[in-house]
């Protein structure tokens, strides 16, 4: 048996001989156990549920009677992504069903933290948050000791003139934490199966998981290189604190306030006092009386080669809300875009720091792969406002064509004029089914991998460093 | 003492923890003002914006009920001088609405949706400092106390010259954690000073904070034993710690949210806004129906002029029918939420994390039901609004541009307070 094994093996003989050693392993294999199943039970319970809701909003839809075509309304749904039974994401923070109707852009109001009881420490709990956050901790309380132990029993001197070089002592003892971290790891490789198996790809989530390995294997090395280095257990848990407090807890606030500092986004009120100067030149969609529309009127009346509105052979008021809803929506669309690019540069800002926090770095890394990311949310909203345009200009079509100009004006002249205004249900068709999925895995993979390549710089220069005290390794 | 104190101060760790707390309580506190004046000043631009674009607005209208459709208000909730220590709702809930007197509930949910990358990762705020880092710096001070003296065998000598060793264990903690809460509130005094917050605010923070500590201390005096190693106690702390400041807030939010059911926030809005939609094609009477039911004293005005098929009386009166039918959904939606809070305040008493939150956000006056007394605050003004511009409208009044520009309702802050009051009712 090679000496790295053996040495490996020694240290979990003597992990598992320290109660307290078995005792957090059992509590936080419970606790990755619990959160797994949790997290994916509400994450499946949440996409059934919206599935459902979508279903139920089309069929609404379809079902309407004959009617008015300006009055239907949709709602989309956002049901999560496979692997958000690993990493929720951003989908707390965002709200996940978007109200569609004519000539509105609307944002998703309704974010879960925004009714939660706020009861202060981290937010919900997660797997991913659990392997990201806190399972540095145990890594570097058990970990902090493995060389030091030696060192404080005097075993090291005897152990290194055995003819045990520095350098297998090293990969010996990381060879022990390497299978801890393997074992505590295998609630989130049962994660990213269970997500194939309703129809995520393999890729992503072997991706995902490959990530969180390499990110456990640099708080690993680090420990690993700090019980080397140091002369006591005091200083190497002190060190080790110190480094977690900073980049897990510090760094990541920090990025996020300079972000929003060199990259402030306008607030919403400023955004919409410029937006309504815009619109108001557009002039009012219900009003085709709005002299915005004189141009239309009289392009029209041209055309037809008539003399009034009420002769023309279309619905008049049906092209001006068709006329205005394109305009609009070319507006909104412009003052989103803007928002989302801004959303997007900051978010950039952010991922800067991961250089120097692998903890930003696995976050984000995590958030891409699963689809539950910033970029994923802007598409959302991109293809709820593309679906909203279709059905709402496809009804206007409707209006245009089907419903005359003199009942369309006598709609609210009593019962009589109320009922004549409406088109046939038929019509209620021009609605596309949503179905909101996660991007082609290989998309993703591309926005995690420089998140994933700092990752890596980190692992194989911390292990580097490591390789390298140890060869110098003495009693 | 003084010897204690000399001691102390030659442990290079105690120093790299005490400055640590330092730096981190100026960065909270200095970047959480610096939020706060963003936020002031924010206001005032808008305040002056709103202002002026109201009274250019106006002075182009010819009838009152253009005037009402086109001007906006804007209303705030202004930062409290305390407010930079503890940011809280302020990041989640609105707390500026620019609102005219369309249907309030297609209005008042809109807010201004922070990158929610940043609403996930969090705030380095003075609350987050003082409620899940100080408990770790605590932890770290005083784990290796009496360990560290036992490996070095010095343990029995020094609790031998001591009179009473409790004693003398209890006043070597006390000093450390005495040198962290001094360079955890110092910042917060200076800061708050500076912002001119209240001195009984401050007191109570720096008391809340040093209780805080004292609650940590204690705890980790009594799981930190002598006889074990440094490594043993320091586990079972930041286990402890896990515990207390992740997992049992986690799952308190998570039972409450379960106990307390919402109903849909989506479904209020699509209710105001069906209501809405489909009046501008039912029959007028569809929407007079409901509005002379809350307001009779206008049955005698609603007649119209059959030649024109669109009157502004009519509009806002379907405009409030829209308010009507959703109202009983976004009651149950403001009952759930103060429920929810209120279930919050009792769970915090087995929670001490929560339970310091919780009181940073009162104090800062950034908690829950300071957003909801907003809010109850913007609803009154809308409801303001509506009644000075009524009369106006069913009554033919002729409009007046200039008289208007100073005699429409004006938002005021301080309605907040009697807001909160007549909630709380």
């Amino acid at each position: 048996m090679s000496s790295v094994v053996r040495i490996a093996k020694e240290e979990w003989r003597q992990w598992l001989r320290s109660r307290l050693a078995v005792l957090s392993l059992i509590v936080f294999t419970l606790l990755l156990l619990f959160t797994t199943a949790l997290t994916m039970l509400d994450a499946q319970e949440a996409r059934h549920e919206r599935l459902h809701q979508q279903e139920q909003a089309e069929e609404t839809f379809l079902d309407q009677p004959d009617r008015h075509p300006h009055r239907m309304v949709h709602y989309v749904f956002r049901a999560p992504p496979p692997l958000a039974i690993f990493d929720p994401g951003v989908d707390a923070v965002t709200g996940q069903s978007l109200f569609l109707e004519g000539h509105r852009q609307n944002s998703a109001m309704f974010a879960d933290a925004r009714a939660e009881a706020r009861t202060g420490g981290f937010g919900a709990l997660t797997p991913a948050k659990l392997y990201f956050l806190f399972l540095p901790l145990l890594i570097i309380a058990l970990g902090h000791g493995v060389v030091l132990r030696e060192r404080e029993a005097r075993t090291l001197g005897p152990l290194l003139s055995q003819g045990v070089s520095g350098v297998r002592l090293y990969l010996g003892k990381f060879l022990a934490l390497g299978v801890l971290l393997g074992l505590l790891s295998l609630p989130a490789l049962f994660s990213s199966f269970a997500a194939s198996l309703s129809g995520e790809s393999l890729l992503a989530g072997m991706a995902l998981y490959t990530g969180t390995l390499i990110y456990l294997g640099i708080w690993a090395a680090l420990t690993l290189l700090v019980s080397i280095s140091a002369r006591s257990r005091g200083l190497a848990l002190g060190i080790l604190s110190a480094v977690w407090v900073v980049t897990v807890l510090v760094i990541p606030r920090i990025g996020v306030t300079s972000a929003s500092a060199t990259l402030p986004t306008e607030g919403k009120i400023l955004t919409d006092m410029r937006m309504n100067d815009d619109l108001r030149k557009l002039g009012d969609g219900h009003n085709a009386a709005d002299p915005a529309f004189a141009q239309l009127r009289a392009n029209l009346l041209a055309q037809y080669d008539v003399d009034s509105v009420e002769e023309l052979p279309v619905n008049f008021r049906g092209m001006v809300a068709s006329k205005s809803e394109e305009k609009l929506t070319e507006t909104l669309n412009r003052y989103a875009e803007k928002r989302m690019t801004r959303e997007e540069a900051q978010a950039a800002h952010l991922s800067a720091y991961s250089w120097i926090s692998p903890y930003l770095a696995i976050g984000g890394a995590s958030r891409n792969l699963a689809g539950t990311d910033l970029h994923t949310h802007h598409r959302f909203l991109r293809e709820a406002e593309a679906l909203r345009y279709d059905f709402v200009q496809g009804l206007n079509k409707a209006h245009i064509e089907q419903l005359s100009y003199e009942d369309d004006m006598n709609r609210n002249n009593g019962e009589e004029g109320w009922k004549k205004a409406r088109i046939d249900a038929a019509n209620w068709q021009v609605l596309n089914d949503f179905r909101f999925t996660p991007d082609l895995a290989a998309d993703r993979l591309d926005r995690a991998a420089s998140k994933l390549l700092a990752l890596l710089l980190w692992f194989v220069g911390l292990m580097g460093l490591g390789i390298i005290t140890a060869r110098r390794l003495a009693p | 003492m003084i010897r204690e104190i000399k001691f102390m101060l030659r442990d290079k760790a105690v120093w790299v923890w005490l400055s640590l707390a330092f730096i981190f309580s100026i960065t909270a506190v200095s970047l959480g003002l610096n939020e706060i004046s963003q936020q002031r000043a924010e206001i005032a631009e808008l305040k002056q914006l709103d202002q002026i674009e109201r009274d250019v607005t106006l002075s182009d209208q010819s009838d009152w009920g253009a005037a009402a459709y086109y001007t906006f208000h804007l209303t705030y909730d202004p930062p409290s001088d305390f407010a930079f220590a503890a940011l809280g709702q302020r990041d989640v809930n609105p707390w500026k609405h620019r609102i005219r007197m369309l249907a309030l509930e297609g209005q008042i949910y809109e807010t201004d949706a922070n990158n929610p990358d940043f609403a996930l990762i969090g705030r380095f705020d003075f609350a987050f400092i003082a409620s899940l880092i100080a408990p770790l710096l605590v932890i770290l001070l005083l784990f290796d106390l009496r360990s560290g003296e036992h490996v070095a065998g010095r343990l029995r000598l020094i609790e031998a010259s001591a009179g009473n060793p409790k004693k003398l264990w209890f006043m070597r903690a006390s000093l450390r954690i005495g040198a962290l809460a001094f360079a955890l509130c110092v910042p917060v005094l200076i800061g708050g000073l500076m912002s001119g917050a209240a001195i009984t605010t401050l007191f109570f923070c720096i008391v809340a904070v040093c209780l805080y500590l004292f609650f940590w201390t204690v705890l980790t005096l009594w799981f930190t034993p002598a006889k074990r190693t440094a490594a043993y106690n320091l586990t079972i702390m930041l286990g402890i710690w896990l515990f207390l400041c992740a997992v049992i807030p986690a799952t308190l939010t998570q039972a409450i949210s379960r106990f307390v059911p919402l109903p849909d926030g989506g479904e209020i809005v699509l209710t105001q806004r069906e209501a809405v939609n489909d009046a501008w094609d039912l029959p007028k009477e569809a929407s007079y129906t409901p509005f002379l039911e809350r307001h009779p004293e206008w049955a005698d005005y609603t007649a119209w002029d059959a030649a024109n098929g669109f009157e502004w009386k009519w509009y806002y009166a379907f405009q409030q029918v829209g308010d009507q039918r959703a109202e009983m959904l976004s009651e149950a939606y403001r009952k759930g939420q103060a429920r929810r809070d209120e279930l919050a305040t009792w769970s915090s008493l087995i929670s001490p994390a929560t339970l310091l939150q919780r009181a940073m956000e009162s104090l800062a006056g950034t908690d829950m039901r300071s957003a909801m007394s907003y809010e109850q605050s913007v609803r009154d003004f809308h409801a303001g609004l509506r009644a000075w511009y009524y009369p106006k409208m069913f009554k033919s009044e002729e409009f007046n541009a200039d008289w208007a520009k100073d005699a429409l309702p004006d938002f005021n802050p301080k309605i907040k307070l009697q807001a909160q009051g007549s909630f709380s009712k």
